[in-house]
């Protein structure tokens, strides 16, 4: 009798052991990425490498020491398409024209920034997605280019991804809550109802129907697009095809900063969008940046991940920005244009980086709602020449 | 029961010395293995702050060293510390506060919802950061190692 408790003495010890040694630094999420081991470092004990996916031809970026002794960093902040946006530029601010230059710089990025979001706002009435979205099915609407050149990318990463990135999904989004829409519902009772969610669905996935089209006159190029013929029945009334070019517009964005960087011959510095795309040139003390990526399930925002960049642009998503709980299930903006429904992937982030930023935009969304294996297998066989992480629960 | 038998159960002792050693030495790996987790953190000491408002550096300051900062910023310093309140611009304010002997910095203050920030442990090594989403500041070690990331997004 008295064996027995004593092994049960030294049981419970060993497990007050064990608990004391793991629980501190207990590994709960897993890191899914492309990236060699000493392409990047993960500073957060609660990471894991869950897997390493073959192929990547990405190169890896490194520091090194600058000589830019007068330098200094500038910086501007700009509220566009219902986020902010960060500019910081080096240069040697210490003479005169430097910074001239710069207040003629950031002027013409927020100039730029205001254009593209009058072309792709969903809440702005003049602009061309505002009006895409009022037109009835199957009419042709004249376009500006920057809407033809971002539904031309959204076109490409659709068709790339089998659909899993769509933003003809406005409606789902709206109906949870998201994309600018009112509230959040508060109870499973307000959450939309299955058959309705189904309809909106069906009407997404015809965005392949979404048709681009070109003609030259004597005053340029015109820019055309037709909207699918096709609407569903939704209380009585006919719905046809809404979008929302936000996340890809602001990548869009990015890219086209990125350009005014080079055009102004500015090699030091970057451009964040909503913490979501990035255009990043050189540090103008180490070269590469030491980029942190946030750690979605930190309430502080620490980082979990970080990786040297250098003259690369890149788009991250996350269920962490736009979500709520109803009944301890995490509703996030991201839909999966599968169920119509937020994601249940188990997938909380993904992050692309290199090519352009409306590209990486669309892929990491549509890494998110593919889940681990497809996006793994996605990754090996189409995005080869970018550096792709993703963590998962 | 006989009273051999009850003698016999009298005489043998609950704890044998075998038993006291195997309960010693789980003791001491118990008390080890709490130590070792909470020593082998890395704690370098705190060496400076530096503010961001947004993507500007508004506010830099070395132990040791006079502080500077910029004109949105507001800074009070006696012997036992420096009280630094931001302005946003937008009637936003965070106030800070550097205490010189603990060498720690903490938000005290604020006019934003909810006050997060104002509850977040103050930052007392090279390896925290306190951020006020709602005023997009950011207060953060002066001397980061160059390992640590120059951006976060």
């Amino acid at each position: 009798m008295k064996t027995k408790v004593k092994l049960v003495a030294v049981s419970i010890a060993l497990c007050v052991i064990a608990t004391g040694v793991t629980g501190c630094n207990n590994p709960t999420y897993g890191v899914h990425t492309n990236m060699p081991q000493d392409y990047y470092e993960i500073i957060d004990d609660s990471y894991i490498i869950g897997s390493t996916i073959e192929g990547c031809t990405a190169e890896k970026c490194e520091t090194e020491l600058l000589d830019n002794a007068g330098y200094s960093t500038e910086g501007r902040i700009f509220y566009s398409m219902s986020v902010e946006a960060q500019l910081c530029v080096s240069d040697n601010f210490k003479e005169d024209t430097a910074k001239e230059k710069f207040t003629q710089f950031s002027k013409a990025v927020y100039a730029k920034l205001n254009e593209i979001d009058k072309a792709l706002s969903s809440t702005v009435a003049s602009s061309d997605v505002s009006k895409f979205n009022a037109a009835a099915a199957g009419a042709e609407l004249k376009i500006s280019k920057i809407t033809y050149d971002v539904l031309s990318v959204a076109k490409s990463v659709y068709e790339l991804t089998d659909g899993y990135y769509n933003p003809a999904l406005y409606y789902n989004v709206q109906a949870y809550g998201f994309g600018g829409a009112e509230t959040y519902p508060h109870t499973a009772a307000e959450l939309p109802k299955d058959e309705i969610i189904q309809k909106y669905t069906l009407l997404a996935s015809h965005f392949g129907e979404v048709a681009l089209s070109e003609t030259a006159d004597e005053n340029g190029v015109n820019y055309f697009v037709t909207k699918p013929d096709f609407t569903v029945e939704v209380d009585g009334k006919t719905l046809a095809m809404k979008l929302d070019l936000g996340g890809i517009g602001k990548g869009y964005a990015v890219d086209v900063i990125d350009a005014m960087f080079d055009e102004y011959g500015y090699e030091y510095g970057y451009f964040n969008f909503g913490a979501s795309s990035m255009a990043v040139k050189s540090h103008f003390e180490q070269g590469a940046y030491n980029m942190g990526f946030v750690d979605p399930r930190s309430p502080q925002r620490d980082p979990y991940f970080m990786t040297k960049i250098r003259n690369e642009k890149l788009s991250t998503s996350g269920d962490n920005e736009q979500r709520y709980f109803i009944d301890g299930v995490r509703y996030c903006h991201i839909i999966d244009p599968t169920t119509g429904k937020p994601i249940r992937t188990g997938i909380m982030s993904a992050t692309v980086i290199g090519g352009s930023a409306a590209e990486d935009d669309a892929l990491t969304t549509a890494i998110m709602a593919m889940g681990k294996e497809r996006a793994s297998n996605f990754i090996k066989e189409k995005l080869t020449d970018r550096k792709v992480v993703f963590t998962c629960e | 029961m006989s009273l051999k038998k009850i003698e016999q159960v009298k005489k043998d002792r609950g704890f044998k010395i075998f038993d006291l050693i195997v309960y010693g030495a789980v003791i001491v790996a118990v008390i080890v293995s709490f130590v070792v987790i909470f020593t082998t953190k890395n704690s370098d000491p705190l060496t400076g702050i530096r503010v961001y408002s947004g993507a500007q550096v508004v506010f830099e300051y070395a132990f040791g060293e006079k502080p500077t900062h910029s004109d949105s910023v507001t800074v009070e310093e006696n012997d036992a510390g420096i009280t630094v309140k931001v302005n946003d611009g937008d009637g936003g304010f965070n106030v800070i506060y550097i205490d010189k002997t603990a060498r720690t910095a903490k938000i005290v203050d604020a006019n934003c919802k909810g006050k997060d920030c104002a509850y977040f442990a103050p930052i007392d090594d090279n390896n925290k950061i306190i951020y006020c989403s709602p005023h997009g500041l950011r207060v953060e070690p002066l001397f980061r190692d160059l390992d640590s990331p120059n951006i976060i997004i």
